[in-house]
């Protein structure tokens, strides 16, 4: 029984581990992906519009199986979360093998492995040390240090440049992990939300893209915003003058365009619209009085909603109700739409003389029936009207991000050196013909990709080492290069 | 097919004859095509500049394909030199858009088209002088061919960036898209012709080529075809330089009549080899794949023919439409799809004509099968992580503008789609050791999905991108 279960469970891991576990996994991710992009998906869609491309049956259908929003749905995480197993195991099963290829590197070509490498090339050589001693110096004249093999009965000569890119492949995986554990942390404690602020507004209140609301600890104020238009009139820049507010007191301020967010504490507001609130900023008037006097006089003042301004001593006037797009019925005024369509405002004047208060309702533009504009003591011209504007702000916190991009830079380098870097080795072995009593440098070479560029490379080093024994020969008389040839095999 | 062969032997002049003249008659609807578009403007003006291009690249392509049958060595020397010419005027045309644009020209589809074809120049060059896979300008200079008669076609005016689009992330995302899809683009061109090399059976291409011309028939009578023969096509504001919407989504379709037919007509002919193929098959008859052959031949005709009638037809002139009173004026660059459609399967029946003529001469030129495979290996190597860092950088700029770095765009799933394709890839050569047909099965798969993320997302899923 227990070595059935080990079994099993060996045979889980096996399948869990095998590369076609892995393919089909992702070849489900990519089918799912793609559906996902078809199917019209209810995080980015209206409603409305959703009831008009599907029947209500299909509908309920695509809603059950969770197709209408495929990459928030719980199969599509658990296929996520199957391939970072499958490549978790993957790696696991493989690594060890990997590890002792590179913590143990084989330094010495036993003879069954110099017959099967290509490729391979053998030279003559007068003696063993010459022909060693030409290897290495040809081997530095490439750039790679070379390192002599020492075994009971035999030696030769080990060298290698970029063992490293034999583990690149795992810093590719691992890479694709953390892209992975970014992601579910964002999901899990990420969240992202959307804040209208007018200007002046202060808020901590945002709302999340469900309907729910989300308080901040801190307050975020609108001190500004605007817009830039290019000639042709389309927007060139959206911008919000925007200040946090904590605890009472201004504790950051930047201005944020469409590219450039302001962060704080791990929470960030992005630019993302701009537009008039319907609400009037200022609205800049003329007043002349009807008789003029010393103490009152023609005068320019500017107004918000609810804000007084006195004219002379016995004057005031109040900026009552402003209608961005205003209907008269009945004698009443009535509020159309929030549309700046047709705008309406209320001013209220008044007058105490002899202590008696009187009002007069002055309206631009002037309504029959409901403004006293011509009975009025002072005769008002509006001149210019400001109005409000809001700026919009997405919202986001995102604890994962810093696991994204550092596995993304992680996977940018361990893909560089999965296709750039080459582990080249090479071996150089004297070899004894028992037959003819002669020597000859037997050179191999291998590289774990790129093969056609690496056997240039190893033409380069033969042609060196010919080109090195050539030398020597030439220096060194016969005699004294053949003196003593099996010492260094004792050693 | 082994007497066509011989005939082909003895009368080689007539094979190349044929195809310089279609390739004239092509060279000739282009220039049609681009009277329709010209505007009168100085002589260094941007429409210039590219038909300099045009003009060019039509040459260097002849030219290769001219190499291609004839397996002269000079014709290769005065193809490179025709597409440095092209290229330099392609790269003028680059630096004015830039000058004018005041932005890297990578805003808009018609910008983006501009920067892949020189991409695609650049390319074809290095593969030509580093690799001496000479004929891949038969195949990359057609594409690049269709590239600018499209962006003829599409809106030219510079349009100011949008606040979304001013960052430098931008040109950095998009550098990396082009270059990482030209690179898709040159492997599957060297996929096709390690299967050339790898002796496929010249039938199988037969089939291929007839599936995928009858794919673009078949996609343009069943979405456009309409009461009495009529063919739907997109109507267009020329003041705007826009279509013209009835309601949000929904565009306005003007019927051309009797065009429907001769798109139907045409569609039973590139159906025509495909049927004969089958029949071939199924009777174990290859006397049929004779009959196929010319089928093919008379299909070229058809087609050549068909894009003539909508050329003529549908540039600059009124017709009524189904869903509105009175006549509405459409012209060529409403529908790019279609005209690329045409022009495209006109491209890959000559391709085929090609390869059944000059199939020894081919195999002849081309570097060997292995050579080819791993060329085509390489290449991918060089997109794959050219993709990564496109896919890296776009999340970066979208963290930046919509406040995420991932939202389930489609454009970024589908280009997501395409990086695990090639991952796909990947994996099984190095670790089942893929070599050969299946490697290069998977590399024209791979090119498939990334045209789809190409131009297929952009016209045809809802989305954020909506810039391109």
């Amino acid at each position: 029984m227990a070595v059935d279960s080990r079994s099993f469970a060996h045979k889980t891991w096996r399948t869990i581990a095998s590369i076609q576990t892995g393919v089909v996994l992702l070849i489900l991710v990519v089918i799912l992906s793609a559906v996902g992009t078809v199917v019209l998906q209810r995080p980015v869609t209206d409603p409305d519009e959703m009831q008009s491309a599907y029947s209500p049956q299909a509908l309920h259908i695509l809603d059950a199986v969770g197709l209408t929003d495929v990459f928030h749905s719980w199969w599509f995480l658990g296929l996520v979360l199957l391939v970072s197993l499958s490549i978790v195991a993957a790696s696991i099963d493989r690594f060890p093998n990997s590890w002792r290829y590179f913590s143990r590197p084989y330094k010495y070509p036993e003879e069954s492995f110099r017959r099967a490498l290509r490729p391979q090339k053998s030279i003559p050589i007068a003696d063993e040390e010459s022909g060693i001693v030409a290897a290495q110096r040809a081997l530095h004249s490439l750039g790679f240090k070379s390192e002599r093999v020492v075994r009971e009965d035999h030696f030769g000569i080990f060298a290698e440049r970029y063992r490293i890119s034999e583990l690149a492949v795992y810093i590719v995986h691992a890479s694709l992990l953390l892209i992975f554990c970014g992601t579910i942390i964002d999901g899990i404690w990420g969240w992202r939300a959307s804040i209208n602020l007018n200007e002046g507004q202060t808020s901590n209140i945002v709302e999340l893209h469900d309907g729910s609301t989300r308080t901040l600890p801190f307050s975020i104020r609108c001190d500004s915003a605007g817009q830039e238009n290019y000639k042709d009139g389309s927007p060139k820049k959206w911008w919000s003058k925007l200040a946090i507010v904590e605890n009472g007191r201004d504790v950051t301020k930047k201005e944020i365009v469409v590219n450039d967010p302001l962060l704080y504490r791990g929470v960030r507001f992005y630019q993302s619209s701009y537009g008039p609130n319907g609400k009037v900023d200022k609205l800049a008037l003329v007043a002349v009085p009807m008789a003029p006097s010393p103490t009152s006089q023609k005068q320019e003042i500017g107004l918000a909603v609810n804000e007084s301004a006195s004219l002379d001593t016995e004057t005031t006037v109040r900026f009552a109700e402003f209608f961005p797009d205003y209907a008269v019925r009945d004698g009443q005024v009535y509020l159309k739409s929030r549309q700046l369509e047709n705008p309406a405002a209320h001013l209220v004047l008044t007058t105490k003389s002899a202590g008696i208060s009187r009002n007069f309702d002055i309206w631009f533009p002037e309504i029959d029936g409901v403004s006293d504009n011509s009975k009025s003591p002072w005769q008002f011209q509006a001149t210019d009207l400001k109005m409000g504007h809001f700026t919009g702000l997405q919202v986001s916190h995102e604890p994962g991000q810093w696991g994204v991009w550092s596995g993304v830079v992680l996977m940018g380098i361990g893909l560089a050196f999965v296709f750039y870097v080459v582990h080249m080795r090479f071996w150089v072995v004297p070899v004894l013909d028992a037959k003819t009593g002669t020597y000859s440098l037997w050179i191999g070479g291998s590289a774990n990709r790129n093969r056609d560029a690496f056997e240039q490379r190893f033409a380069d080093l033969t042609a060196a080492i010919e080109e090195e024994l050539a030398a020597t020969t030439k220096v060194v008389p016969r005699e004294q290069a053949t003196d003593k040839p099996g010492q260094k095999l004792v050693v | 097919m082994a007497q066509a062969k011989i005939e082909q032997q003895q009368q080689p002049a007539t094979g190349m004859t044929l195809i310089v003249m279609v390739g004239l008659a092509i060279a000739f609807l282009l220039f049609m095509a681009f009277l329709n578009v010209v505007k009168s403007g100085n002589l260094l003006s941007e429409t210039n500049l590219l038909f300099a291009t045009l003009i060019f690249y039509c040459g260097a392509g002849a030219l290769y394909l001219g190499f291609g049958v004839t397996g002269i060595e000079s014709y290769v020397k005065f193809a490179s030199l025709a597409t440095w010419l092209g290229l330099i005027a392609n790269t003028a045309a680059v630096a004015h858009r830039w000058y004018e644009a005041g932005h890297a020209p990578f805003a808009t589809v018609y910008e983006m088209l501009l920067s892949f074809v020189w991409t695609l120049a650049v390319l074809t060059l290095v593969a030509e002088k580093k690799y001496h896979v000479k004929v891949i300008g038969t195949v990359t200079m057609p594409v690049a061919i269709v590239g600018v008669v499209l962006m003829q076609l599409l809106r030219t005016e510079v349009h100011p960036l949008v606040p979304a689009l001013q960052s430098t992330w931008l040109h950095v995302h998009v550098t990396l898209a082009m270059l990482a899809y030209a690179a898709c683009a040159l492997s599957f061109a060297l996929a096709m012709m390690f299967l050339i090399q790898d002796h496929m059976k010249t039938e199988t291409f037969l089939a291929v080529t007839s599936a995928s011309t009858l794919g673009i028939y078949a996609a343009i009578v069943l979405t456009r075809f309409e009461k009495w023969g009529g063919l739907n096509l997109v109507a267009w504001d020329p003041d705007r330089k826009a279509e013209v919407f009835l309601s949000k989504g929904v565009r306005l379709f003007v019927t051309i009549p009797d065009l429907g037919w001769v798109m139907t007509l045409t569609l039973l002919a590139v159906a025509a080899p495909l049927v004969c193929y089958g029949i071939a098959r199924w009777k174990n008859n290859d006397s049929y794949l004779t009959v196929a052959n010319r089928a093919v031949f008379l299909s070229i005709l058809l087609q050549v023919m068909t894009l003539a009638m909508f050329l003529v037809r549908a540039r600059d002139s009124r017709y009524p439409s189904l869903d509105a009173d009175g006549l509405f004026p459409t012209t060529l660059a409403a529908s790019p799809f279609i005209l690329s459609g045409l022009v495209g399967g006109v491209f890959i029946s000559l391709l085929y004509l090609l390869l059944v003529w000059r199939r020894n001469d081919l195999e002849r030129l081309l570097p060997t099968s292995d050579n080819l495979d791993r060329i085509t290996y390489k290449t991918i190597c060089l997109a794959f992580p050219l993709l990564t860092l496109m896919i890296a950088a776009g999340a970066y700029w979208a963290n930046q503008t919509w406040g995420s770095y991932w939202s389930w765009d489609p454009k970024e799933t589908w280009a997501a789609i395409t990086w695990l394709v090639y991952a796909l890839y990947l994996h099984m050569r190095v670790t089942r050791g893929w070599r050969g047909r299946r490697a290069a099965y998977f590399a024209i798969a791979g090119f498939a999905v990334v045209m789809f993320t190409f131009f297929g997302v952009t016209y045809l899923l809802p989305g954020l991108h909506a810039y391109a």
